[in-house]
């Protein structure tokens, strides 16, 4: 009895284990999945304004996390690498949405964001 | 019947003032960029010592590109002068096309141009007194511009209003000063500050009315603003019945997509 007992919590034990392992490699896959892309914007000058940029940049494909900075003239968000825009699509998002693109980078790891700090 | 002609005027003003944002008595040079169309409403409620109105339009504006806008607006009118009974209706429709003329953006500001056309449809009923429409074509041009920052905005706004069947045309000149009194961030959550000047000259009587304004915003979020502000006269050169104290106003704007 107490021989099947220790076999059961040792299997629970491992089953466990191995989830979180294979959660991490999951999440581990996925961040590295994305590009992080942040635009510099002139010409946000208000909320509204940034409410505009925002919704644009919500239409592209898996955008995720879409932050404006009005401070720092900033739009940062991030896409699954197979939908990675191109820098002209997005200076036309921006010229659509009514503003001024400037630099556009992309990154395999986060931006640092007021957020974060 | 002569002092609903200033309160009249003020409805048409609500319609000028229907765009995305700051400030509360002049229009805006920003058109906002609308994936095509949108719907927008701007309820406002009017006070002053003869009357109440509470006005209900709704915008559907659809931009071609960043630089052009057309758009139409349905009002919803109610009237409650003193002495008479209150009329509620549909008031006067309108069309208009905003043209970006000029824009200078830098990091965090922007100097904006437009010209804009807006033409009256007299639409709304004219068989009850007051009256909720005009009875009257109108045709306004004018020119909005605006240097707006994080940190103020500063507007101006003429235009030239040809009016029909008896109503003076007259030439609108505004200008604001905003003011944030909280630090503008994303998403808003934000208090303006408003001061202006707004003046109405009637070209056919050569008569002028200049109103100082002031009001306060809260931008309540991405898509929510509350208003409010007075406006006082400071030159009325208008018979005494169409004189006013003061013309209180409460508004919201809301973009409903």
């Amino acid at each position: 009895m107490k021989h099947i007992l220790k076999t059961t919590v040792m299997s629970i034990t491992i089953l466990f284990i191995t989830l979180i392992v294979t959660t991490d490699t999951i999440n581990a896959q996925s961040a590295t999945e994305k590009t992080y892309v942040k635009i510099a914007v002139d010409g946000l000058s208000c909320p509204f304004c940034a409410y505009g940029l925002e919704k644009k940049l919500k239409k592209i494909g898996t955008a995720n996390d879409v932050l404006i900075d009005l401070d720092q003239g900033e739009a940062t968000f991030n896409v699954s690498k197979d939908q990675k825009p191109t820098e002209e699509q997005l200076q036309k998002i921006v010229k659509d949405a009514g503003f001024t693109p400037k630099e556009i980078t992309f990154s395999e790891t986060p931006f640092k964001t007021k957020k974060d700090e | 019947m002569n002092r609903l002609i200033i309160i009249a005027i003020v409805s048409l003003s609500v319609t000028t003032t229907f765009a995305q944002g700051p400030p509360i008595f002049t229009d805006t040079p920003i058109l906002l960029g609308l994936d095509g169309g949108g719907v927008r409403t701007f309820g406002r409620f009017i006070a002053k010592e003869n009357a109440t109105i509470y006005v209900q339009p709704v915008a559907l504006p659809y931009n071609f590109g960043s630089k052009f806008q057309v758009g139409t607006v349905v009002k919803y009118i109610n009237k409650n002068p003193d002495g008479l009974a209150s009329q509620s209706g549909f008031g006067d429709v309108e069309a208009f096309a905003k043209l970006q003329l000029f824009k200078k953006d830098g990091k965090a500001k922007t100097f904006r141009v437009i010209a804009k056309l807006n033409q009256v449809f007299p639409t709304g009923k004219t068989d009850v007194n007051p009256t909720i429409g005009n009875d009257s074509w109108q045709s306004q041009l004018g020119l909005v511009s605006g240097y707006v920052t994080l940190k103020y905005g500063v507007y101006a706004e003429i235009a030239y209003n040809v009016t029909s069947n008896g109503l003076p045309d007259n030439l609108i000149y505004n200008v604001a000063f905003v003011y944030p009194l909280l630090p503008q961030k994303y998403p808003p959550n934000q208090i303006n500050l408003n001061i202006g000047l707004n003046g109405n000259y009637l070209t056919d009587v050569s008569s002028n009315s200049l109103l100082a304004s002031t009001g306060i915003q809260w931008i309540a979020g991405k898509r929510l603003l509350f208003e409010t502000g007075v406006q006082i006269p400071l030159v009325e050169e208008v018979p005494d019945d169409q004189q006013t104290n003061f013309i209180y106003t409460l508004g919201t704007r809301i973009l409903i997509f």
